[in-house]
């Protein structure tokens, strides 16, 4: 029980010490050292997460309550279970690799930098921990505010262009979230997560007017969430706000921020409500015209960055389309893939930002045959692009297994087709990506090339090595999952 | 008591349409402000006097002062929204639009007699608002704490001038 | 009729909601689009408030309303901020500017 409190106050209280020491350091002092000051929040908390899911496997529990009294009454309430310890996991990995990129595509503005994404981490942290619908909502808007001023902060033309589609789509999808909460206070008196629930069971039953509250309430919070996960038709914002932030900032962004700030509330609301009919299949529809239309776009990009961003809208598909069974198999088969897309996502990002180090560009006509004087880069493309398109033994041919399993199992075998042959689309473009970039006869230009050096490729090889063993030890983390009674 | 709410619930409106259509960015700001004061009457008269006051101070006064000072600070004239924005052939529509919109609204409230359920009489409150708001919310407000904090941080962040 | 007053609270709400989204979408002016987000936040304020009349949880509301408020003035703030520095790049408040992203 410890350990997992330990945890809590950890991954809260370390981003907040850093951004208190580098707010108080003189400037010269801040601008040098404040990168590497942030390498602690990620570095804690990985370790703290890491060392609560041993101590979960101990205690063969995998539910937690952890209340701090202040001033005498329960006050503040955080819930840990599994899932929850593997999305924090996940956060520490994907900010450890965008501080490792930051260290070499920030120039200037680190203490800004280091501070905001201070922020970020504990506003996508709070959303995991909390128990309570609205404080939900007020950590999902200060992970949307930190991502808007991320992305302009070294303003670009064209990053605060991406930046202000960004803000727009965001303040949409904030409206529809906050209206759909209060519809379901209006139903339930409350907005924590245990009298909603207990409330979710009571509501299958009332008359009408009831019922068509809650359904407005329902398509407003699901269309909320899929604008801030990217997913079609509301995934307009996501090309142009990867494209044009700094690469750290697009590896935080498709790495972990879609992901918390919308396949959470997925997750979240799909808890409670999931047995309204109709929500299934509006989650299994929304997710399958993604991973096409997101296949089908990245096929027709020539820039790099973009062709990933595309194929971060396909990827959050699958993952929709885990979640629409409402099994624990396809619950666990999307978090999997949380943690997959997590690692190779952030892997393709880094191999752009040290392409771009390097060439100078990000436009893949104008590349090729790099695999010859940068064989790192290359070799972990190819490990990432083989994890994406679900290629044994890489760890993404698991989770996209358990997804189409989970699909089977339930009956939704339409969809596991569509699943199935989309995976033919992820290859596609990842394949021309590849040979266009990597393979193929080296351009005269390039013949002084040089492999990327310092932390973006360390960052490379820890993701690689994350990726391939991830997904050689899988069946042995299946058997976690059966030990402490999930599966 | 219901004839003043209907009456600051039109009012409301209009400002807000007079917001989105007026052509000087001024007086959109000052709708706006219209408009705020309306809410806060509304929720000072729906029993939230809390809310009320603090929509009145920080919306109508605060928000209204940070778009002033936006408008002065890019020297937005009088005569540019309708002009080279084209902002009343715009947002032309908008009566339009909203009525056909309350119009289909009324329409299915009739058809399916859609009722909210009757106001509940304030439930005997164990907690009164102090202890609610400090007490049962308190991640609530180390929320806010971190939302102002990164507010701190975006003003210093987008505001500085080039070195 | 009872609780024909609440009713009415809804409709206009969501009216105002509508007004709101048109003026974001359909605005060439980036300060206008604030104020379309703020009309639409009333709405919304607007919303909670009112669930908490019926509930009989008007304290509860009113702590869900001032964390709303707060986050609204922050992300009016981060807006203009955004649009302060458009238009020391290109003159104009213009969002015809924002064309250079495509595909």
């Amino acid at each position: 029980m410890q350990v997992i409190e330990y945890t809590t106050l950890l991954v809260f209280a370390v981003p907040l010490v850093i951004l208190l020491i580098n707010i108080l350091l003189p400037r010269q002092l801040a601008e040098k050292s404040s990168i590497g000051l942030a390498y602690l929040a990620p570095l804690v908390q990985i370790v703290a997460t890491a060392a609560g899911l041993v101590q979960i496997a101990q205690l063969k529990q995998h539910e937690f309550a952890i209340s701090w009294n202040l001033a005498g009454a329960v006050s503040v309430r955080f819930a840990v279970n599994v899932f929850s310890l593997v999305l924090l996991f996940c956060i520490g990995m994907v900010t450890l690799a965008a501080i490792m990129v930051a260290n070499r595509t920030v120039p200037q503005k680190r203490a800004g930098f280091a501070g905001l994404l201070m922020m970020l981490i504990v506003g996508m942290n709070g959303m995991v921990l909390v128990t309570d619908l609205f404080s939900l909502y007020v950590f999902l808007e200060i992970v949307g505010i930190s991502s808007f001023v991320l992305i302009a902060m070294f303003k670009s033309d064209t990053g605060l262009e991406g930046a202000f589609k960004y803000l727009v789509m965001s303040v949409l999808a904030s409206i529809m979230i906050l209206t759909g909460l209060a519809f379901v206070f209006m139903q339930t008196g409350s907005l924590q997560y245990d009298q909603v629930g207990a409330a979710g069971g009571a509501l299958v039953g009332p008359g009408a007017p009831h019922l068509a509250l809650m359904y407005t309430a329902m398509a407003l919070m699901i269309a909320g969430f899929a604008i801030k996960t990217g997913a079609v038709p509301f995934h307009s914002w996501l090309p142009d706000a990867h494209q044009s932030a700094n690469t750290a900032v697009s590896v935080l962004l498709s790495g972990i921020v879609i992901k918390i700030a919308g396949i959470y509330g997925f997750i979240v609301i799909t808890n409670f409500f999931g047995r309204l009919p109709g929500i299934d299949l509006t989650l299994a529809l929304i997710g399958t015209v993604s991973i096409v239309v997101g296949a089908l776009f990245a096929l027709r990009q020539s820039h790099f960055k973009r062709i990933v961003a595309y194929s971060s809208v396909s990827q959050m598909g699958y993952i929709l389309l885990g979640l629409s069974t409402g099994s624990v198999l396809g619950l666990l088969g999307a978090v999997a893939h949380v943690f997959n897309h997590a690692t190779f996502k952030s892997t393709l990002f880094t191999n752009a930002a040290a392409v771009h180090e390097q060439t100078g560009t990000y436009d893949i006509n104008e590349l090729g045959g790099l695999e010859k004087k940068m064989p790192v880069t290359s070799f972990s493309s190819l490990a990432a692009f083989m994890s994406t398109a679900g290629i044994p033994p890489f760890a993404g041919f698991w989770s996209k297994l358990l997804i189409i399993m989970a699909l089977w199992n339930s009956g939704d075998w339409v969809f596991a087709a569509i699943a199935l042959i989309a995976s033919i689309f992820t290859a596609a473009y990842f394949l021309r990506l590849q040979r266009k970039v990597f393979f193929g006869k080296l351009l005269d230009k390039f013949a002084q090339l040089t492999e990327i050096g310092g932390s973006v490729k360390w960052a490379q090889i820890m993701l690689t090595v994350v990726t391939i063993a991830a997904g050689l030890l899988f069946p042995f983390a299946l058997r976690y999952f059966g030990g402490i009674g999930i599966l | 008591m219901e004839a003043v709410i209907y009456i600051c619930l039109g009012l409301m409106l209009i400002f807000g349409i007079l917001a989105v259509m007026l052509r000087s960015l001024l007086k959109s700001a000052i709708a706006l402000a219209g408009a705020s004061a309306m809410l806060a009457i509304i929720m000072y008269l729906l029993g939230s006097v809390w809310a009320g006051i603090f929509e009145l101070s920080v919306c109508a006064g605060l928000i209204t002062v940070v778009f002033i000072s936006a408008i002065s600070l890019s020297n937005t004239d009088k005569e540019d929204l309708p002009r080279l924005y084209e902002d009343a052939k715009r947002m032309a529509a908008l009566p339009a639009v909203l009525i056909i919109c309350g119009v289909i609204l009324i329409l299915i409230v009739a058809k399916t007699s859609f009722m909210l359920p009757a106001a509940v009489p304030a439930v005997e409150m164990a907690d009164t608002f102090r202890e609610i708001f400090w007490n049962q919310r308190q991640v609530d407000i180390w929320g806010q704490v971190i939302v102002v904090l990164t507010g701190a941080l975006t003003v210093v962040a987008l505001f500085k001038e080039r070195e | 009729m009872e609780a024909y007053m609440e009713t009415v609270i809804l409709i206009v709400g969501f009216l105002l909601i509508v007004a709101g989204c048109y003026c974001l979408i359909r605005t060439y002016h980036l300060l206008k689009v604030i104020i379309g987000v703020e009309v639409a936040m009333k709405a919304v304020t607007m919303f909670v408030i009112l669930a908490g009349f019926i509930n009989g949880k008007a304290p509860l509301a009113q702590a869900f309303v001032i964390t709303v408020i707060v986050i609204e003035v922050v992300v009016a703030v981060v807006a203009v901020g955004l649009a302060l520095n458009l238009y020391r790049l290109y003159g104009n408040m213009d969002i015809r500017n924002l064309r250079k992203l495509k595909g």
